[in-house]
């Protein structure tokens, strides 16, 4: 239920619902057991492209099949309104597109938002030399266009924007890169997708520097043994390497930006 | 970052600074030379590309490009119960996001001013020039309707982003897929097929054409983020797939030396006639 009207967007029907389809109700129980399309441990194919955002000082665009995420990186510039501090601010806001899941997303109306962006703010924090930015802040957007699975966004996000920031040329330790991994069944399936990740026990997603061989941030969430959380670990890690492979040759093929 | 800024020496004539400092003289300097500052000629429009369907969880969806501009638009279709009044009138929401992501001069939160006036002229260029008319969204008279909500997200803005918007907008609708939806009288719900999908019936397909004055003497096509807020005054036009006149949208002191009014207005009518026609590959074949 709306609590009070939006004046500053266009609202239309005070109620409305996502369509229920007729195959839906009766569908089910006949999913295969193995992973349909790739073996568990393959992740899905990264498009990534820097210095698209002209109007931003550093932009990445990443895409693994359907997931599609813009990020963009604005400073570093002037920290307003605060006190002195002699380490820069990193600031991470994360925006998904009203039409970017599979039923609408009203905006403002949950903060999931938010807490994916705490997510990608922790995966980067380690790895920003924020210490060389007194009195300034970076901003990092991301904007969600279509989502394929939470952990798989959080994971993009974290490695755009990493690239986003090198690509603004804000000094690092390292890239970060990121990958995702849920448990089905007793296997580890690497980089799930939205119907793997609601079949999962637990989901894993890692980020780490593999240039320094150190985990920025690793977030787990529902059931798993330690044995498989360290076993998912271990595979995001190898996998993350792959990654910044792809990461480091989107860089270097880039323009460099303004 | 730090270091490049220091390797020129601090007095060098550099034409970035001076950009930045005197925007206005160096946008005349250009135009006196015919040009203007990205190398279009006044009457130069910026390249056009549309991409549908890309968005796997909208119903429809584009991508538009105009220059460096980029707007991606996306259709949602939800169902629900008319109005009292309105039985048979569906809904239709177009709402225009500037992120931050888009440009340095936009502030994350609540949708700045920029985005509401932009928002509300979309409303009226697809209710005033019935783009889709409302009662096509009937699924069954006083029960159930769909409200189709047209979210348009700016990711670079670089001027214009109206025009791009309104392309965005109505190559979404033109490409978006509906399900086929039944109501069912006896369990009161509708239900639709995964199989059969229906598309819109646009009845007119708009695109909007910005011109902006600069100076009482330029008349600049496309005005670029560079050039907007130098100009005194712009005139949108909307123009449909018949070369109709769908809308008008002017702000300022319409003047440049001494051309009449109507010769300048004129001027700007078969620019956009003749760049809606250009168009045409765009967007009128869309399905």
């Amino acid at each position: 239920m709306q609590s009070s009207i939006d004046r500053r967007r266009i609202t239309g029907p005070e109620e409305s619902f996502a369509p229920v389809f007729a195959q839906d109700e009766q569908n089910d129980e006949q999913q295969p057991k193995a992973r349909v399309g790739r073996t568990p441990r393959d992740i899905r194919p990264i498009f990534l492209q820097t210095g698209l955002i002209t109007q931003a000082n550093g932009s990445a665009y990443i895409e693994t099949e359907r997931t599609k995420i813009a990020c963009a990186v604005y400073g570093p510039r002037q920290l307003k309104n605060a006190p002195y501090s002699d380490k820069g601010k990193l600031n991470v806001e994360v925006k998904f597109a009203p039409f970017s899941c599979r039923t609408r997303r009203v905006p403002n109306r949950d903060a999931e938002d938010r807490s994916i962006a705490n997510l990608v703010h922790q995966a980067l924090l380690p790895a920003v030399r924020l210490e060389l930015l007194p009195k300034s802040s970076l901003d990092v957007f991301v904007t969600v266009l279509e989502a394929d699975g939470l952990a798989g966004c959080v994971a993009a996000a974290s490695i755009a924007a990493s690239a986003a920031l090198a690509h603004a040329g804000v000094e690092m330790f390292g890239l970060v890169t990121s990958c995702a991994a849920t448990v089905v069944e007793n296997e580890v399936w690497m980089d799930p997708d939205e119907t793997e990740q609601e079949r999962g026990r637990g989901t894993l997603v890692l980020a780490c520097m593999p240039a320094l061989g150190t985990v920025t941030s690793a977030w787990q969430a529902g059931q798993m043994s330690v044995a498989e959380s360290l076993q998912c670990m271990k595979e995001c890690q190898e996998r993350c390497t792959d990654v910044h492979f792809v990461v480091a040759k989107a860089l270097t093929d880039s323009r460099p930006a303004t | 970052m730090s270091s490049d800024a220091s390797s020129a020496p601090p007095n060098a004539p550099d034409a970035s600074i001076f950009q930045r400092l005197h925007p206005k003289a160096y946008l005349e300097r250009f135009l006196a030379a015919g040009f203007r500052a990205d190398g279009r000629r006044t009457d130069d429009w910026r390249e056009l590309s549309v991409n549908t369907g890309s968005i796997n969880t909208a119903e429809g969806s584009a991508l538009v490009r105009l220059g460096d501009t980029t707007v991606v638009c996306g259709v949602k279709a939800e169902i629900a119960e008319p109005e009292l009044d309105k039985p048979n009138e569906g809904f239709l929401v177009p709402n225009l996001d500037l992120p931050a992501i888009c440009s340095p001069k936009f502030k994350p939160g609540a949708p700045a001013e920029e985005a509401q006036v932009l928002s509300n002229r979309l409303y009226d260029l697809l209710t005033s020039c019935d783009v889709l008319p409302l009662d096509s969204l009937c699924i069954h008279p006083g029960k159930a309707v769909w409200s189709i909500y047209v979210d348009a997200v700016c990711i670079n803005y670089d001027g214009n982003v109206f025009d791009a918007t309104a392309a965005a907008v109505v190559a979404a609708l033109a490409s978006a897929r509906l399900p086929k939806a039944t109501y069912n009288e006896e369990t009161n719900r509708t239900i639709c097929s995964r199989t059969e999908t229906t598309s819109l019936e646009l009845k007119r397909r708009p695109l909007c054409m910005s011109f902006g004055i600069f100076d009482s003497l330029h008349l600049l096509v496309d005005p670029s983020s560079f050039e907007e807020p130098l100009i005194e005054s712009t005139m949108t036009i909307a123009v449909d797939e018949s070369g109709d006149v769908c809308s008008l949208q002017q702000e300022g002191m319409l003047r440049i030396g001494d051309k009449t009014t109507e010769s300048i207005m004129q001027e700007c009518f078969l620019a956009a006639k003749k760049r809606r026609k250009e168009l045409e590959p765009f967007i009128d074949n869309l399905r």
